[in-house]
């Protein structure tokens, strides 16, 4: 019986470490902006509660939901890009890499893999330079490319898409990654009885490869999903924290830091209730689209 | 056994050298005085250090530390610091409403007390950081102000002259642009200078100053009358003359583009005196003209003050080191270890040492001068004039819609 009882408490032990910087640093933060979304008012002693207000305030005020439908729809689509190219990409560039007939493959791998390896403020800066006419504009024009020479980052029409392709760039290596271990893990035998009947590299992909790593794709749709949704670096770094030119760039990401943690420039009052409710719809968000997605991909493949 | 009695023994011991170490720490402690003094310029750090050390020598049991924090992040890391009771002793307050709200809030120390205060500033000066009942809640420090620098040899070279009217600096900007030349630095993907240093920089020229303000932020007269709608066409009309993708140059872009002479002109605010001063090539300053029939007015706008935090563990030495800004001697010492563009904004004649500072000041002579509009009332436009005016120069919509859709906001 007293053995019984030590053995549990080791148990607790081990698992101490994790539970406490969990709860410290994740679940406890979680759970108060939860709680601070129904307030208003940035200091803790003279906080009131506004029950539903802040939600209220950010779809019935025309400036303010506005800017919000804005963030939602360009998040949507910075995912999507995300999505196709990124992930497209990612299994393209590892069925390449598991080919037997592939030569160099590290090399391959290493570049592709290099960028996630940089800073996003880094990466940013960079190609905001090498997108900016002004220093790239004379370069373009002396190869003969002379229609690359485009405020790419002042356009609205392209900003939001440059910017996302950006961001695909840098990331492309994980999902790659991801794909080719996936890849790998295919047992020979039902790739050589594949070939014995005659399926070309096209029908093996669809029919063999693709089928047995649906939970890697699955896995890897609900992390671009998750990451992108809150996305906010990479447009700090290439455009600006309003999401410029005229908030086209603008997401969920930037809107939140911009009314809870920084305030709007000049006067930089931030407000915490209403960053809270941002937020808080983000995670009902993610979590509406994560499980479904996950129950139907895990089940299936696993 | 052995090994634990070592480890006691030496404990022991250990304990004993405490008190012996601690002691002279503990003395000093009494007497010198550490602040911190929170900023948005971390570009002075040099300047600022210098002008603390020279205080050290007026009050040398009191060092104060510079600790500047990144500008656009100032406001939210201050607010941090201020929520979490890790603020600065002393630090810079934003004049009008951003700095009010944190008086509101109990941070900022009421400063109305302070020797000098009262009585060496102007009341024009004093009003930027002063509630709607007469209470001060920082110190005045500095002011910043809005020209054009332009590259003095390329305007010799060219057989150019500065230009008196709007009508003559478009007419200028032709010439430069048919001769091979970028006129104007300017960019908009930083968005916030493109309103700060050349919308408002010029908005005195067709609105007036103070007294025609006023008559706009009590709503007289409309954000969308004719004034207005000739500020937004002139900055329709120069547009053409920025460089070619001005719509992705940065504010970094525009300043190096102006270093490098790769543009001629650039309309900005007097802070950035200071990048240029290794410049290869000479250069000047000269006010934003307003157009024929209108007099030239300057956007001279209060920028810093520095005020104390109700909460620091040594008022007396902050407060003492606030009312030595407000003497003559203070005032004269900050004022010569200001960074180049930033101004003065007591009453004591102070003379300036810097040739390009002195350039900017004489600009305001015989010129009546203003803030920059939206601040003391009408923060709440900032942003949507901020796009009005690049969707303006950009061409997508009219000077009118553009003066309309901020009105429609009022």
């Amino acid at each position: 019986m007293r053995n019984h009882r030590t053995h549990h408490l080791v148990w607790l032990l081990y698992l101490a470490p994790a539970l406490i910087m969990y709860s410290l640093f994740m679940a406890y933060p979680l759970l108060d902006s939860l709680r601070l979304s129904f307030f208003t008012g940035n200091n803790p002693a003279t906080r009131v509660y506004v029950g539903f207000g802040n939600f209220e305030k950010l779809f019935t005020d025309p400036q303010i939901s506005q800017r919000y439908w804005s963030a939602f729809f360009n998040t949507w689509v910075f995912f999507l890009i995300h999505l196709v190219v990124q992930n497209g990409l990612g299994i393209l560039f590892a069925v390449m890499l598991t080919f037997d007939t592939m030569k160099a493959r590290h090399v391959y791998q290493t570049i592709i893999f290099i960028p996630t390896t940089f800073a996003v403020l880094i990466t940013g800066y960079l190609w905001k330079l090498m997108l900016n006419p002004v220093w790239s504009g004379d370069f373009f024009v002396s190869i003969g490319l002379p229609f690359l020479r485009h405020p790419w980052l002042g356009d609205t029409k392209t900003a939001l898409i440059a910017v996302s392709l950006v961001s695909c760039w840098q990331w492309l290596g994980i999902p790659t990654m991801m794909f080719v271990a996936a890849l790998r893990n295919i047992s020979v035998e039902l790739l050589e009885a594949a070939l014995l009947e005659g399926a070309g590299n096209c029908k093996t992909f669809f029919l063999i490869k693709l089928p047995l790593i649906k939970p890697v794709v699955g896995i890897i749709a609900v992390l671009t999903f998750v990451n992108n949704f809150n996305a906010f670096d990479i447009v700090f770094a290439m455009t600006n924290v309003n999401g410029a030119p005229e908030y086209a760039t603008d997401l969920i990401g930037t809107l939140f830091y911009r009314y809870g943690i920084a305030g709007q420039h000049p006067i930089g009052i931030p407000d915490a209730g209403l960053g809270s409710a941002i937020a808080v719809i983000t995670l009902l968000l993610l979590l509406c689209v994560v499980i479904p997605t996950l129950k139907k991909t895990q089940k299936g493949g696993a | 056994m052995k090994r634990l009695n070592v480890v006691l023994v030496s404990l022991a011991l250990l304990c004993l050298m405490l008190p012996i170490t601690a002691q002279p720490a503990r003395e000093t402690s009494t007497k010198a005085v550490t602040l911190t003094m929170g900023s948005w310029r971390t570009d002075d750090v040099e300047q600022m250090n210098r002008l603390l050390s020279e205080y050290k020598k007026i009050a040398p049991d009191v060092t104060i530390r510079f600790q500047p924090t990144n500008p656009p992040d100032y406001n939210a890391t201050l607010r941090l610091q201020l929520d979490s009771n890790t603020g600065p002793d002393l630090m810079y307050a934003r004049s009008y409403g951003a700095g009010l709200e944190l008086f509101n809030a109990g941070y900022f120390a009421d400063c109305t007390d302070i020797p000098g205060l009262m009585d060496n500033f102007s009341a024009s000066n004093l009003a930027p950081w002063q509630t709607a009942d007469g209470r001060m809640f920082a110190v005045p420090f500095a002011a910043v102000s809005h020209g054009v620098y332009y590259n003095k040899d390329i305007f010799r070279k060219e057989g150019l002259g500065i230009p008196n009217t709007w009508e003559d600096f478009l007419a200028l900007c032709t010439t430069l642009k048919s001769r091979g030349y970028t006129p104007l630095a300017n960019g908009l993907a930083d968005e916030w200078d493109i309103l700060e240093t050349f919308f408002f920089g010029l908005l005195p020229n067709y609105v007036g100053t103070a007294d025609q303000r006023v008559r706009y932020e009590s709503g007289e007269l409309k954000l969308n009358d004719r004034n207005f709608v000739a500020a937004y066409q002139a900055m329709a009309d120069v547009a053409q003359f920025c460089p070619r993708g001005f719509e992705s140059v940065t504010y970094n872009d525009s300043q190096v583009l102006f270093n490098s002479q790769r543009a001629v002109m650039f309309v900005d605010g007097s802070w950035t005196a200071g990048v240029y001063k290794d410049a290869s090539f000479e250069w000047g300053i000269f006010a934003i003209p307003a157009p024929k029939g209108k007099h030239t007015a300057i956007c001279f706008h209060p920028d810093m003050a520095i005020t104390m935090n109700t909460k620091t563990k040594h008022p007396e030495e902050a407060k003492a080191f606030l009312a030595w800004l407000c003497t003559e001697q203070g005032a004269t010492t900050a004022s010569k270890n200001l960074p180049s563009g930033y101004f003065p904004m007591i009453k004591f004649p102070i003379k300036l040492e810097n040739l390009h500072a002195n350039e900017f000041l004489a600009l305001n002579a015989g010129k009546e001068t203003d803030a920059r509009f939206v601040w003391p009332k009408l923060m709440h436009l900032y942003a949507p004039m901020n796009q009005a005016v690049i969707r303006v120069m950009k061409g997508q919509i009219s000077a009118q819609a553009a003066a309309d859709s901020v009105q429609a906001l009022r």
